[in-house]
């Protein structure tokens, strides 16, 4: 049966997911590992516990280990799509407030659109953009977050015509 | 880094370029990547997995590269200084072995201390700008 993106996008367009809070607090050590990737010397970040403003899903994740919800990977998996490689092709943020060491963040994610457009990599790619608000523990807005991601099918599922939804 | 400075929007001038800054991405820079964001999807760390996906390798992960737009803008505006918005486009992947150059311009100055610049990311092997983006900051005043 070929892939209905219209019932896919009934289904899970506006879907929501409650908030969840982030595995641990806002951390050094995590900051300090963001910073090293970079040859960021930052004293803000790297010493005085002010949070990198891009890190802020990061501390309102569930974290890769132990197993959990990292970011929005657990909604994307949910949503059918013929393929279940995933690209990142952009994304927004806007900050409202500082974060600091200590900090206790959590997220919400709503599925703000599913559309199917053929790419390079694959036909059937299906572009899939999330809302994501992040919150402190007093429950204040943080950041507002939008990502575009695109869910495609390897070379070999495309030669063979295979298709997961 | 300049972070120790105060940077005020009545300094900043329209068109002014921002230090930038250039990463080699070695195979050590990109387990640094995995440990700084702990983003372990093997397209950025598994070159096997890569090109099965129909990639030429892995190449750097989102956190990573908005991280590079980050430092860029939290370095020129100062300890003062809010980023307030930031949004990019990864229109190319930055693979493993290149080496990437972060940039940044000013685009825009707006009451309230606010400030626009354009920031990308262009490869060395071909100057073309991969990640181009947009960015808000905003500026304490002088007065």
């Amino acid at each position: 049966m070929p892939y209905d993106v219209n019932a896919v996008k009934q289904r899970w367009e506006g879907h929501e997911t409650p908030l969840r809070w982030g595995r641990y607090p806002v951390e050094h050590e995590p900051i300090r590992r963001h910073c090293h990737m970079l040859d960021d010397t930052n004293p803000l970040f790297i010493d005085d516990g002010h949070c990198p403003p891009v890190m802020v899903d990061f501390f309102a994740s569930q974290g890769p280990w132990p197993p959990g919800d990292f970011d929005i990977l657990g909604l994307i998996g949910q949503i059918p799509t013929p393929g279940n490689r995933l690209i990142n092709l952009n994304q927004e943020f806007e900050w409202f407030l500082p974060v600091r060491v200590g900090d206790r963040l959590g997220a919400r994610h709503r599925v703000a659109a599913i559309h199917q457009r053929g790419t390079k990599l694959d036909p059937l790619s299906v572009w899939i953009r999330t809302e994501t608000t992040i919150v402190n523990e007093r429950e204040e807005v943080v950041a507002v977050r939008t990502n575009q991601i695109l869910v495609h099918r390897t070379p070999e599922e495309i030669a063979t015509g295979a298709s997961r939804a | 880094m300049s972070a120790a400075l105060e940077r005020f929007w009545e300094d900043v001038q329209l068109g002014e370029e921002l230090k930038g800054f250039s990463l080699e991405l070695t195979m050590t820079r990109m387990v640094l990547q995995i440990s700084g964001t702990q983003d372990f999807y093997p397209i950025h760390h598994d070159p096997a997995f890569a090109r099965a996906a129909g990639h030429a390798d892995i190449f750097i992960n989102t956190a990573f590269i908005r991280g590079c737009l980050c430092r860029l803008l939290t370095d020129w505006m100062g300890r003062a200084g809010f980023l307030k918005a930031l949004g990019f486009q990864m229109r190319r992947p930055n693979l493993v072995g290149e080496t990437i150059a972060v940039r940044g311009r000013v685009a825009k100055k707006q009451s309230g201390g606010r400030v626009e610049l354009d920031v990308w990311i262009e490869s060395a092997r071909d100057t073309a700008i991969t990640v181009p983006g947009r960015a808000t900051v905003i500026l304490p005043s002088r007065g």
